[in-house]
């Protein structure tokens, strides 16, 4: 099938706030979700919308879906725990994850709705490396987290907690 | 778990239209208007977002709003970027120290809590790349991130990334009894409540509650006298389970009828106890996020006060329909259990139990192999033994059926497989029942000499014999078109005449193909040039280790010989194979690991003074560790070639590879073979101790972490060395002073008991090895024994141990012939004929005191015991649950690292 479907076709995307985007079907295909109706409904020359993500962070999305259009597509059996736990991230996503939070949290959102797993995976390393290494202070500070312990209850979870100090 | 996260996903839409619906706006480029009594959106979707974004709307947000709305309708106009460039001339035109202040009074829109916005299996994701210090960090947040981090799923997945191995089995089988209990339990409550209503009416709930605290006291103070807890049964079903579980505030189920009063309580509040535990309401109660018992809640009312889940994780929670095991709970419980192992603190066994010594075997063990509740031994009083661990028994009376020493065995207690295959040094091999000890099938002269080996998989049993030779037998039926059947192309397998060559017959004759029975010899491999010690099979291939001082990797369908790894400087007595590693045990003292795909020897672990007769190793790959081992093997070549400068290096200049100063260039593996943390091999030896070889946490590097003496095991397992007079086997064995020992021994921070202690108790053993008296039967010739002293420090394996020197220097043949019946074997023999032993420092000290402490033939571990059998008839463990009722109960799930 994917010998019928020239690269350079292009195709149309419709954000939630109602701007039309028209992009290669080979970035557009990165996400899951969009590959599955297409390759379900068929071609029809319709925009295809997008009802959970605003144009702002699509732009971001198609932005690593180009740089990423030539990855080998996401293969299901790879259940290599060794990769799965590692959280390097290369430089060009490091460099494309430096965005304000909200944008972060939306690109995660976005690549979770679209199915764009190593999309989601870059995200979800980029917050765990904000977590690695902080106090929970620090923490809360990065993340504005309200702390809803009393003192008390925070004293015993972290004597809980003491059996994994090394 | 697929559900799960589908169901999540379908869940987080909501969250997304929240959090995209009342952000677009502000970051959208199009002009911002606030309501001006029309809309262009036309999609009714957006009366949705609408009123999703005024509930998500907090009292800051509404702050923005009130100020927003204060804006002159001239700057609303103004596109994103114009008042962008607006706002930011207002900025410079303030105090550093105003714009300091709104920068932190817009804190709440530049910092996001990743809980609030992202949904579960987001944030199940994130946490899963921290390692499990920073997860239980993130848990002390706040209680969202709690409920988030002590997800028993994510506990699973850490878990598995330690490299460690669980037995989903036994966790499957566990939780399903108790699901019956509790089924058991609700149906008995029904019956009860339908009896007693207008009785219980009465009561006052803190009647109930002291009732209950009576019961719990009673049943803690029972069980708390015990020396040894009830062990579990597989069924998890006894006492201790019941016990413990009461202890730790869960009550599943209970068969006690004096307790039925609570029980409706307990499934009465169930829901209650669920209200406000989560803001993901559908999460957790579709999940069972940790909703803890209400028995706990109950007990534990006045100190913690809202605290859900508990602090301290349960073995089991209760999702309402399921109780499941928690694998929080778990990880922390082997986290103490290895927490155990680096700080030796264990309680040793025997095998027999010191109140029942008529069950042990007469003669030396040659052979053992256990998991979990049972471990079978072989003798050189040519029997084999079935015991529980639990209760240090017999299952069923000694197998008898060898006519001489048992030196190898395999079992598999499972229903389905039911099996006990034992060979010897009468050239038979012996299948047996596991369950009842009934002989199913015997392969008489399966080998023309001792046979020294044996390993067996589904399909085939494969054979090792001083003879030189490996044979492979089928398991099961097969026809010339299975895929088991051998291919033979090869010389070096020989191929008894009744095996067809299925490509020399043509497709239309397979009809007439009739089944070859089981258990008949599928193949002889030759290549060996002296007696085939030891051997592994593993995914199709057969790994045999030789006295010819060679390893070598056989394919088990075509007969091939695969690899031929060198690098032992005498004949190896043992093997393992983990399918990327082979590691062996050799004459000339040391322990090696070999790289499968390439041969290289990666590591070399010198630290015995004599013969390495048994080994086992674990390294604890994460699936896909190929590519990171690989990579490390790399950089540890380039290392080598390279000096600090990053140039290459003059070979003067090279470094030695890796820390065990093996040169393997090319090999897959880095220097040590590489593996996680909580890598361990544990190596027994002639000089008669058992080392656990630990890595250094940077260079890889195995050192001798431990020493453990079997005499000093024996003597702390609760049966007292005799005291030398023939009376003395009769007394009953003082085990609460064995068990005073141990404690002792843990106070003060080691396992070796007090000197005191020692002393009397090698000087006791001394004694008793130099009285005949006590032993039990008098042995039985052995056809490969030229001596046969009636004393069981007789000792030698002599198939074995001839085979391993072979090809020796004299001087070790010498040794192996010379064992003298009544003298101490040990220090002053190796003395004698191995001037360089001096120099094994560690062992010197304890050598020389215990120089009667026996050669251990056969050792294995798991995650919880050691469990080693020697020249000594009594088989002796250590067991580094080291009494905790907690980690016995929960070892059962561990796998055998």
């Amino acid at each position: 099938m994917a010998a019928s479907t020239p690269a350079t076709q292009m195709i149309t995307l419709t954000t939630n706030d109602g701007v039309d985007m028209t992009i290669e079907r080979q970035v557009a295909e990165r996400s899951i979700l969009i590959k599955n109706l297409l390759e379900d409904v068929g071609e029809t020359g319709e925009a295809i919308p997008i009802p959970n993500v605003s144009e702002p962070v699509m732009r971001k999305v198609i932005e690593w879906c180009e740089q990423h259009k030539k990855d080998p597509p996401a293969s299901n059996d790879d259940d290599s725990d060794s990769r799965k736990k590692s959280t390097d991230i290369d430089e060009w996503d490091q460099k494309f994850m430096q965005v304000d939070q909200e944008m972060l949290f939306e690109i995660i959102l976005a690549a979770n709705y679209l199915d764009i797993k190593a999309l989601l995976d870059v995200g979800c390393k980029t917050v765990a490396n904000m977590i690695k290494g902080k106090s929970p202070e620090e923490i809360r500070k990065t993340f504005n987290i309200q702390n809803d312990f009393t003192p008390e209850e925070e004293d015993q979870i972290r004597r809980e907690n003491e059996w994994a100090e090394e | 778990m697929a559900q799960r996260f589908r169901d999540a996903v379908i869940g987080s839409f909501g969250d997304l239209h929240c959090l995209a619906g009342f952000k677009t706006p502000a970051s959208a480029g199009t002009p911002f208007r606030l309501d001006e009594g029309y809309s262009e959106e036309t999609r009714s979707q957006s009366e949705g977002e609408a009123a999703a974004r005024a509930a998500s709307v907090t009292a800051e947000e509404s702050e923005q709003h009130v100020a927003l709305s204060s804006l002159p309708d001239w700057v609303l106009a103004l596109t994103e970027e114009g008042r962008s460039e607006f706002a930011f001339a207002i900025l410079r035109s303030l105090r550093t120290s105003s714009i300091a202040a709104i920068v932190e009074r817009l804190n709440s829109r530049l910092h996001l809590d990743p809980v609030l916005h992202l949904p579960p299996e987001v944030t199940f994701q994130i946490l899963s790349y921290l390692d499990p210090e920073t997860v239980l960090r993130a848990s002390t947040l706040s209680k969202t991130w709690r409920t988030r981090a002590v997800d028993s799923q994510l506990w699973k997945l850490l878990f598995r990334y330690e490299g460690w191995a669980s037995t989903p089995w036994k966790v499957r089988q566990y939780e399903e009894a108790q699901n019956k209990r509790k089924a058991e339990a609700a149906e008995r409550r029904t019956e009860v409540l339908a009896r007693r209503t207008r009785v219980r009416r009465a009561e006052s709930s803190e009647e109930r509650h002291a009732s209950k605290k009576r019961v719990r006291e009673q049943r803690m103070m029972k069980d708390g006298s015990r020396d040894r807890p009830v062990p579990m049964s597989l069924d998890g079903a006894t006492d201790g389970a019941q016990a413990w579980a009461e202890q730790h505030g869960i009550i599943e189920a209970d068969d006690s009828p004096s307790e039925d009063r609570m029980q409706d309580i307990s499934y009465d509040r169930l829901p209650q106890t669920r209200t406000g535990t989560s803001d993901w309401n559908f999460f957790s109660i579709a999940d069972g996020l940790m909703v803890s018992s209400p028995t706990s809640e109950l007990k534990n009312a006045s100190a913690i006060s809202s605290l859900l889940p508990p602090a301290k994780p349960s073995l089991l929670l209760d999702q309402g329909l399921d109780v499941r095991v928690n694998w929080h709970y778990l990880y922390k419980q082997k986290r103490r259990l290895e927490e155990n192992w680096n700080d030796c603190r264990f309680k040793n066994f025997q095998l027999p139990h010191p109140d029942h010594k008529d069950e042990a075997h007469s003669e030396c063990v040659y052979t053992i192999q256990y998991s979990g509740k049972y471990l079978v031994s072989g003798s050189r009083d040519r029997t084999v033994r079935i015991w529980d661990l639990d209760t240090q028994r017999l299952t069923v009376p000694p197998l008898r059926g060898h006519g001489a020493s048992v030196l190898c065995l395999q079992f598999d207690e499972r229903p389905e497989q039911d099996i006990v295959v034992t060979a010897g040094s009468d050239c038979h091999v012996i299948i047996w029942r596991f369950s009842d000890g009934q002989i199913i099938k015997r392969l008489d002269n399966a080998h023309s000499e001792s046979v020294l080996n044996l390993r067996f998989d589904d399909t085939f049993l494969i054979t090792c014999s001083k003879d030189k030779t490996i044979k492979v037998w089928n398991r099961k039926a097969l026809l010339p078109t299975d895929d088991a059947y051998p291919r033979a192309r090869i010389a070096s397998a020989k191929l008894p005449s009744y095996i067809i060559d299925i490509e020399k017959v043509s497709p239309t004759d397979h009809i007439y193909f009739k089944p070859l029975p089981e258990y008949m010899l599928l193949m002889t491999l030759d290549g060996h040039s002296a007696a085939v010690n030891a051997i592994q099979i593993l995914d199709g291939q057969i790994v045999s280790a030789s006295g010819d001082r060679t390893i070598k990797v056989w394919d088990v369908r075509t007969g091939s010989c695969l690899m031929t790894m060198q690098g032992h400087t005498k004949g190896i007595a043992c093997v393992q194979f983990d399918g990327k590693r082979i590691v062996s045990g050799s004459s000339d003292e040391t322990v090696r690991i070999f790289d499968r795909a390439t041969g290289a020897e990666v590591g070399c672990l010198k630290g015995h003074s004599n013969l390495v007769r048994t080994v086992q190793a674990y390294f604890g790959d994460l699936s896909g560790a190929e590519v990171e081992l690989e990579t490390q093997a790399r950089e540890s070549d380039r290392r080598f070639w390279m000096n600090d400068l990053g140039v290459a290096a003059r070979p003067s200049q090279r470094q030695k590879r890796g820390e065990n100063d093996i040169l393997a260039y090319g090999a897959k593996l880095p220097p040590g073979g590489g593996g996680n943390r909580w890598s361990r091999i544990v190596s027994g030896s002639y000089d008669e101790t058992v080392i656990i070889w630990r890595k250094t946490p940077n260079g890889g590097k195995w050192f001798p972490a431990k020493r453990l003496r079997q005499n000093e095991a024996r003597g702390l397992a609760g049966g007292r060395p005799r005291a030398g007079a023939p009376a003395a086997g009769a007394q009953v064995p003082n085990t609460q002073q064995g068990h005073q020992a141990v404690n002792g021994a843990q106070a003060g921070g080691q396992a070796n008991p007090p000197s005191v202690t020692l002393a009397q108790m090698l000087q006791a053993h001394a004694t008793s090895l130099l009285t005949p008296s006590n032993i039990l039967p008098t042995p039985l010739p052995t056809p490969t024994a030229p001596g046969t002293q009636p004393l069981h420090q007789q000792i030698t394996n002599h198939a074995q141990a001839a085979a391993i020197q072979q090809h020796l220097p004299v001087v070790n043949t010498a040794q192996a012939g010379q064992q003298q019946p009544n003298a101490p074997h040990g220090a002053a023999h190796h003395h004698h004929h191995h001037p360089h032993h001096h120099h094994a420092g560690a062992n010197n000290a304890g050598g020389q005191a215990g120089g009667n402490s026996p050669r251990v033939f056969k050792l294995q571990f798991d995650a919880r015991r050691i469990v080693c059998c020697s020249t000594d008839p009594v088989i002796v463990g250590w067991d580094f649950a080291n009494g905790d009722p907690e980690l016995e109960l929960v070892s059962q799930f561990f796998g055998e690292g």
